[in-house]
This record gives structure tokens, C-alpha cells and sequence, in this order.
């Protein structure tokens, strides 16, 4: 599943770090999520969305997108 | 706040030497085991060189660990509840097989001294189950639980394979608490892949 997490954390000039601290996960996690190795589950996806202010489908795109 | 400095100036982990004693110690012990030529004094000097090096291979891990982002308190915890079982493991075992020489085959103490070694065995399983329930980072858990079932599949073909060649009458009797030094074989060779796989150049600070 693509996503625009590393954009997204561009933006607001987090780094993997601070975006694992928010979520309160390891940053190899963070690491897995941007770049699509690993796919989270639905309550870690809400949170990352909360903590963008984004719903879910502003941040993770389908493949096909 | 600026962590590469802080990082740079911290020596690379590199647990491999300790990783690779480890394993070489340990496929001694068990080629010497297999071959009934292990006898004190050298099991009890290998036996104890195996959980000295046990350490700095722990330690070593939880640097890397740490440098590559990936420590969370339930590995920390997991880590140390693991290296505890292991060293209480290591004391037992010894005071086990030095206990044998002094107590009658057929001795209730007999019993005693089988189950010494059984009680921090049961504790490094137990601990991989806390590891499971405490861990709430879940992409480490779904690493985790890969890198047991990958362990539980080599117990699976091992044992089964084996079994069916000791039916047969082809190699010798080999004792059932193999399956956990084999589901250990099978655990690090699912940490490697799992690690080898899902590798990126996406790493940042």
C-alpha cells in the first residue's frame, strides 16, 4: 500500500523520531510504514491520521492509485 | 535538536564476532553430544563458555538494536528476563549433572535434579510469551511472531523428519528438549531473513 507519510512528515519537518515518539512505536516501525514494507493496522492507521489531522485516506493510497 | 552528532561520535555495534562464538561453541557441544565423546571437564568448560558468551551476544544485539530504532521497553525487558533465565538455566544444568554422580538412579532426588534445569527452561519460554502480550509496538510483534513460526517450522521438519528416520532404524535416539535449541537454530534464521527482507534505504534519524 503506497502512502504519503514521508511528505506529510516533510511538511512539518518531523523526522522518523519524532513521528515514532507521537505514535509511540519504535522508528525502524515508522521506517517499515513510509516505505511501504509494512502495512499498519486499522487503529495504528486512525492514529497516524489523528496526529496529521488527515483521514486515513489522505495519507494511504491504494496500489492502483 | 542535532542526534547524528550524538550517534557519530557512539562505536557501531557489531555483535557478529560475539554471534558467531556463540553459535561455533554451540555447534561444538553438539557435535561432541552427538558423537558421546562430550565428558567432563571439557562439557562443563564449553557449557559455561557458552552463557560468558551469551553477554556480550545480548548486549551486543541491544546496541544494534538501539542503533537501528528498533528498542522498545518490551525487547529491553524481553532481553534482560531472557539472559536471567539463561545464566539460571546455565547454574542449574551444572549443579544438575554434578548432582547425578551423587544420587542413586532410582532416588526421588533423581526427579529433583531433572526438573532444576526445567524450571528456567520454562522461564526464557515464558518470557517469549510476555514478550508477545507486553509488546505494543506492532510491527516488532508481527517481526516476532515471524521469526517464531519460522523457528516452529524447523522444529516441525526436524522433528518430523527425524522421526521417521529413528523409526526406521537410520540415526540414533535424539532427546526431546532438542526442540528448543532447534526452535532457537530456527528463531535467528527468521530474525536474519525477516531482517534481510524487509531492509531499506529509507533509515533517517
Amino acid at each position: 500500500m503506497k502512502n504519503r507519510l514521508r511528505v506529510l512528515r516533510a511538511e512539518r519537518e518531523w523526522s522518523q523520531q519524532v513521528l515514532a515518539d507521537k505514535l509511540e512505536v519504535s522508528r525502524q516501525s515508522v521506517n517499515a510504514i513510509e516505505t511501504g514494507k509494512y502495512d499498519p493496522s486499522l487503529p495504528l492507521a486512525f492514529r497516524i491520521a489523528d496526529i496529521f489531522g488527515l483521514t486515513i485516506e489522505e495519507i494511504f493510497l491504494r496500489d492502483d492509485a | 535538536m542535532d542526534n547524528s552528532l550524538s550517534t557519530a561520535a557512539k562505536p557501531v555495534a557489531r555483535p557478529g564476532l560475539w554471534v558467531g562464538l556463540f553459535c561455533a561453541n554451540f555447534a561444538i557441544v553438539a557435535v561432541l553430544f552427538t558423537n558421546e565423546t562430550l565428558n567432563p571437564p571439557t562439557s562443563g568448560i564449553l557449557f559455561v563458555l557458552n552463557f560468558v558468551l551469551l553477554i556480550p551476544f545480548v548486549k551486543g544485539v541491544m546496541r544494534m538494536q538501539e542503533e537501528k530504532g528498533a528498542m522498545t521497553t518490551a525487547v529491553r525487558r524481553y532481553n534482560r528476563r531472557f539472559l536471567t533465565f539463561s545464566l539460571i538455566y546455565a547454574v542449574a544444568m551444572l549443579g544438575a549433572g554434578w548432582g547425578t554422580g551423587l544420587v542413586a538412579q532410582d532416588s526421588p532426588l533423581m526427579w529433583l535434579l531433572a526438573v532444576l534445569p526445567m524450571v528456567p527452561a520454562f522461564g526464557m519460554i515464558w518470557t517469549i510469551m510476555r514478550y508477545v502480550a507486553e509488546e505494543t509496538d506492532e510491527y516488532q510483534r508481527h517481526r516476532a511472531i515471524t521469526a517464531a513460526m519460522t523457528g516452529l517450522a524447523l522444529v516441525l521438519v526436524c522433528g518430523t523428519g527425524w522421526g521417521f528416520l529413528e523409526t526406521f532404524n537410520l540415526v540414533p535416539h535424539v532427546w526431546a528438549w532438542w526442540v528448543f535449541p532447534v526452535w532457537a537454530i530456527g528463531l535467528g534464521i527468521g530474525m536474519i531473513w525477516t531482517e534481510i527482507t524487509t531492509r531499506s534505504g529509507g533509515d533517517e534519524p
